[in-house]
């Protein structure tokens, strides 16, 4: 399994600087790997261009064994005209049924289920999001600010049963938050803003998995070390 | 929805008939050139029947007019919104075409098809396609990202999901877009029956006004706002009700 980019530089049509030039990167091996850095670095951008949602870039990408990314965001919304329960139910595969089961647990969503998406709090909104993305069928899942809104050891909840469940995907967790994409992730692509050279850094992260103890020493220096980077 | 509509239009007429009694007695003229209350009620009883069907007749035009080019707006809208050239071409031509005013057309539709019934009904549906045209073509061509996301990048959207995720979003736009409408569909009749045709209500104010007869006149637009607020009121009542049937109830399926 490989992701490779290579030398890629983007631009917005009309604007005057790139958002990132010249950004070199891969992923060989699946987990959670993360997109750190503050807004408006292009973290979105590059995933973006990774999921093909984005094409006026130059550079290259390459891929091996990846056949499906998929790329989720906080905002996203279900149709009106049906319920949580219903709308996950009708875009689940019948192979995957099972698996929707066990997450819909781990989630805690099984009270939304009978009702409107446009009632649930941001947090399960969502969740219930990225859960339907999970019952697909895909080999990289991007993950921008998915998981926003949610309480920190629901969070953690979902992110270890997640790595546990699906441990042959690359997941790109782009997030704001230091202590969990230290935490949690194997690797952490720290963005830098415009004038700083490289324009990104890459920092080994704790990648911490579920029945595992993380020592409180070697979780600050990762974040001590993302922290110098960005 | 219906009863609002009705008081509002009482409530119009009444302000605006108060309003020209104002003037006559004010400037102290004669029943001539605006009619008193009794000549109004006189000529009510006189004529109310009569012009109770011709608002009918005329209604019925509006209606069918409308209701086809609804139709035609949305298949056109539907086909309109894709980036392809197809749907460039039919944006462009709907915006081009809907600048030229087409009460001005509506002399050669006489002549060419005759003062019945398919000129009044050709010129209702073409005075009010345009604006739904232009409000569909907006509606359709606007995707909507937050729910369309998901589909598009797993490869389940269709064109018919598409469409139902843009129409459900913008419903409340669609229904205020069909029954403000009904307006224009109604004026395009008249219009036309002002112009050469030979019934509707139209036809009667285009008598009453070579009678100099205010009072008629006056009765037709009481029996035209008194319809066009009903066909209104139930346009947006049929909205409300198909809104609410499509959309899951608040508070969830127990």
């Amino acid at each position: 399994m490989l992701l490779k980019l290579d030398n890629i530089s983007f631009k917005y049509p009309n604007a005057e600087t790139h958002v990132f030039e010249g950004l070199s990167h891969h992923i060989d091996e699946p987990g959670f790997h993360a997109l750190f850095g503050p807004s408006g670095v292009g973290k979105t951008s590059f995933a973006k261009i990774l999921c093909n949602e984005i094409k006026a870039f130059t550079g290259q990408i390459h891929t091996e064994d990846i056949e499906t990314i998929l790329y989720s965001y906080n905002l996203e919304r279900l149709p009106g005209w049906s319920n949580v329960g219903d709308h996950i139910a009708k875009i689940t595969p019948p192979s995957h049924v099972e698996k929707s089961e066990v997450l819909v647990e781990c989630f805690g969503i099984e009270k939304c289920l009978n009702r409107r998406f446009a009632e649930l709090s941001l947090g399960q909104q969502n969740r219930v999001n990225l859960l339907r993305y999970l019952l697909q069928d895909f080999n990289v899942l991007i993950m921008d600010e998915s998981l926003a809104n949610v309480d920190e050891l629901t969070r953690e909840k979902i992110i270890l049963k997640v790595k546990e469940m699906f441990p042959d995907i690359i997941f790109l967790y782009i997030s704001h938050n230091i202590v969990e994409v230290s935490k949690f992730c194997r690797q952490i692509l720290v963005f830098r803003s415009i004038p700083k050279n490289p324009q990104t850094l890459l920092v080994k992260g704790q990648d911490l998995a579920m029945g595992q103890t993380l020592t409180k020493k070697d979780h600050e220096l990762t974040m001590l070390e993302i922290m110098n980077a960005s | 929805m219906l009863h609002r509509r009705l008081y509002q239009f009482l409530i119009i007429y009444s302000l605006g008939l108060s309003g020209l009694f104002l003037i006559k007695y004010t400037l102290n003229l004669s029943n001539y050139v605006i009619p008193g209350p009794a000549n109004l009620w006189a000529t009510c009883r006189e004529v109310w029947l009569r012009y109770f069907f011709d608002t009918g007749d005329t209604l019925a035009v509006a209606i069918i007019g409308h209701i086809t080019s609804t139709c035609l707006a949305i298949f056109v809208g539907i086909v309109g919104r894709q980036a392809t050239w197809v749907g460039s071409f039919v944006k462009v031509a709907a915006y081009n075409v809907q600048a030229y005013p087409i009460v001005a057309l509506a002399p050669i539709i006489f002549i060419l098809l005759g003062d019945g019934f398919i000129s009044r009904l050709l010129i209702a549906a073409m005075i009010c396609y345009f604006p739904i045209l232009l409000s569909v073509l907006g509606i359709m061509a606007e995707p909507v990202v937050d729910i369309e996301h998901f589909y598009r990048i797993t490869g389940r959207m269709r064109w018919q999901l598409e469409i139902k995720i843009r129409a459900f979003e913008n419903m409340n736009k669609l229904i205020t877009v069909i029954a403000g409408s009904a307006t224009l569909a109604m004026a395009g009749t008249i219009v036309a029956e002002f112009i050469a045709a030979n019934a509707g209500i139209g036809y009667s104010i285009r008598i009453a006004l070579y009678q100099s007869d205010l009072s008629k006149i006056l009765i037709a637009l009481f029996l035209i706002g008194l319809s066009l607020s009903v066909y209104q009121g139930l346009l947006e009542f049929s909205g409300y009700l198909a809104k609410k049937k499509w959309e899951v109830p608040k508070g969830g399926i127990v």
